[in-house]
């Protein structure tokens, strides 16, 4: 068995109590690739993450990584392979960002075994990418909303899978916090080869630093696929019943979507609302 | 959940703790303890030097100083250390796992059912040997009880604290219930059991606890990184490899057995389980991978104080520890609650 960190999904379905949230889907997420889940709110998204985390088993279905049924392995084996940010961590109350990151190690130590040089090691480097070492004695709770995320992301690279699962990393941050989170997944993705897979509401930033998309609707699957083929206008408007045209980002080149001005919009003031 | 708890631990929360308090906070601990240990083996009706009882407690010197000091006063204050270390650590567990600062064995009617199944055992005229199987059957059960009653409300502060009291005042009637239908002889000595004592601990009834205690204490040190994992929410926990609901349970189950064996040896003890962990914030912070350690230590001096207390410098005699520690646990539980469902109604929790 090859370990390309390719995840992929097997008719599935996921349910809250009789809620059908997502339902008949056949997905693969290319291993060693940045994989954007986009599609409006309630579409399953994070629903569908935290499928393929093995925190919601399926109603029907299956989620496989590398082939293998992940309910089919040990929670610790997948912890090692596979590290997940969820949309709104819980920070335990004033714990610093160290104690926090450390906390990442845990897949990697045995009952009782004491905390080892490999793993400061990990703390270290984790604190050390995501520039919060000067933070470390910090409490998680007093710190702004890019260094809590940014403190977030260092714990689940304390965690040292080659798998990396990201909820909404941007959500309640400013343009420059977003930016920074995003430039540092895809420096970890260029350099470490991770596999990447994130949910983002940007449009725009998923086509900007994802491989491929994978767009949702009504728990659907609408289209998966690299960005500039799947993204166009068509797709914009059955999605997310939004008219737009959709042009070459003029930086990147990658697809930009455009929301077409209406009339009430034009001639409404400014400031107002 | 979390703003409830720190408007209860108060103001001192926010500071956070190096490694050199907290072992100046072990350190002291250790010495306070063993300056207690010291006063428990050498005062009492045939008062000693500090230095005679110790060298008595070794086996040396007069052999009724020596009778004195291993068989009724070490046995007595052994069984004190080892119960308050166990609720202490028990309590500690417990408030963490339930993010509840009132959550504790006597708050939530473990150390009820404890009492129970021990009184039960005793009218059943079994071997006191026999008392920490039945304390710990009757802990589990409550649990149980807890769990139906509490669970589907995903254990919610009011919900838990009210079940516990129901299950508590239950458990308590039964036991009463059981002592007035004893034979005289026995009713005493239970009587005597429901109020918490460590009085005339022998060691034969007190070496079998002790071990059990440790082996449960030791099992939660060694799972008290769970509770850390635990403390990110079920979603991150699980993804670093927790299997979250079978770590509660677990964790719980060590929690309940370190109570009842507790109340095994010292009997319905309250407060000691519910202070602790507070007692512990307030002196070293938010809790750290040595909070549960230090509980247990804190408990230990808290109990051998208290019952060091009862039997020196309170008049009357033949007052179990348990009367003194319920006395100050009144208050304190009221002033939790009291402090907690002022932040509690506007968040509508």
């Amino acid at each position: 068995m090859t370990t390309t960190n390719q995840l992929s999904t097997q008719g599935l379905d996921l349910r809250y109590g009789d809620r059908l949230v997502v339902g008949g889907l056949d997905l693969t997420l290319p291993g060693g690739a940045v994989t954007a889940i986009v599609g409006p709110n309630a579409c399953g998204k994070s629903t569908l993450l935290r499928g393929l985390s093995r925190l919601l088993a399926p109603a029907a279905g299956t989620v496989t990584l590398d082939g293998a049924d992940i309910h089919g392995m040990s929670a610790r084996s997948l912890a090692l392979r596979m590290g997940l940010l969820p949309q709104q961590p819980v920070t335990p109350e004033a714990i610093t960002v160290e104690a926090l990151v450390r906390l990442g190690r845990y897949p990697h130590q045995r009952l009782l075994s004491p905390w080892s040089a490999a793993d400061q090691k990990a703390v270290d480097e984790a604190l050390e990418r995501t520039g919060t070492t000067g933070l470390r004695d910090q409490p998680v709770d007093q710190l702004s909303g890019g260094q809590r995320q940014r403190a977030w992301i260092a714990l689940a690279l304390a965690q040292d899978t080659e798998l990396l699962l990201l909820d909404e990393p941007t959500t309640f941050l400013d343009l420059r916090h977003q930016l920074d989170v995003l430039d540092l997944v895809a420096a970890l993705h260029a350099e470490a080869g991770r596999t990447v897979v994130m949910v983002l509401h940007d449009l725009g930033q998923a086509a900007r630093y994802a491989d491929h998309m994978v767009v949702l609707k009504d728990g659907r699957l609408a289209a998966a696929g690299p960005p500039a083929e799947v993204l166009d206008a068509d797709l914009v408007r059955s999605v997310f019943d939004v008219d737009c045209r959709v042009i070459p980002d003029p930086e990147t080149g990658t697809p930009l979507v455009v929301p077409k001005g209406s009339a009430a919009r034009h001639t409404a003031a400014p400031a107002t609302a | 959940m979390t703003l409830t708890y720190k408007a209860v631990a108060g103001r001192d929360t926010r500071r956070t703790t190096g490694r050199g308090s907290l072992l100046a906070y072990g350190t002291t601990g250790l010495l306070v303890l063993l300056g207690l240990l010291t006063v428990a083996v050498s005062t009492g009706e045939m008062g000693m030097p500090a230095s005679v009882a110790l060298r008595a407690l070794a086996g040396f010197g007069d052999p009724g100083d020596v009778l004195v000091v291993q068989e009724l006063r070490a046995p007595r204050a052994v069984a004190a250390i080892v119960a308050g270390a166990g609720l202490g650590a028990a309590g500690c567990v417990l408030q963490r796992l339930f993010r509840n600062p009132l959550a504790s064995p006597d708050v939530m009617g473990v150390t009820g059912g404890a009492s129970l199944g021990a009184v039960a055992l005793l009218a059943a005229g079994a071997s006191q040997l026999l008392i920490p199987i039945g304390a710990l059957a009757g802990g589990l059960l409550s649990a149980l009880l807890l769990g139906v009653f509490a669970w589907r409300s995903g254990l919610a502060v009011t919900r838990l604290v009210l079940t516990g009291l129901a299950v508590q005042a239950g458990l308590a009637a039964a036991v009463n219930l059981m002592i007035v239908r004893f034979p005289a002889e026995l009713a005493g000595s239970a009587l005597q059991w429901t109020t918490g004592s460590v009085y005339g601990r022998t060691w034969t009834e007190v070496w079998g606890g002790a071990a059990a205690v440790l082996l449960a204490l030791a099992a939660a040190l060694i799972t008290n990184r769970r509770l850390a994992v635990l403390d990110l929410g079920d979603d991150s926990a699980g993804a670093l490899g927790l299997n979250t609901s079978a770590a509660r349970l677990q964790l719980l189950l060590i929690a309940v057995t370190l109570a009842s064996l507790a109340a095994a040896l010292a009997g319905p003890v309250t407060f000691v389980a519910l202070a602790v962990p507070h007692i512990v914030r307030f002196l070293t912070g938010p809790p750290t991978a040595a909070t549960l350690a230090l509980a247990a230590l804190t408990g230990a001096v808290l109990l051998l104080a208290s019952d060091l207390v009862v039997q020196h410098l309170l008049p009357i005699e033949g007052l179990p520890v348990g009367a003194v520690t319920a006395t100050l646990g009144a208050p304190w539980l009221l002033v939790l609650m009291f402090r907690q469902s002022t932040p509690v109604r506007g968040s509508g929790a």
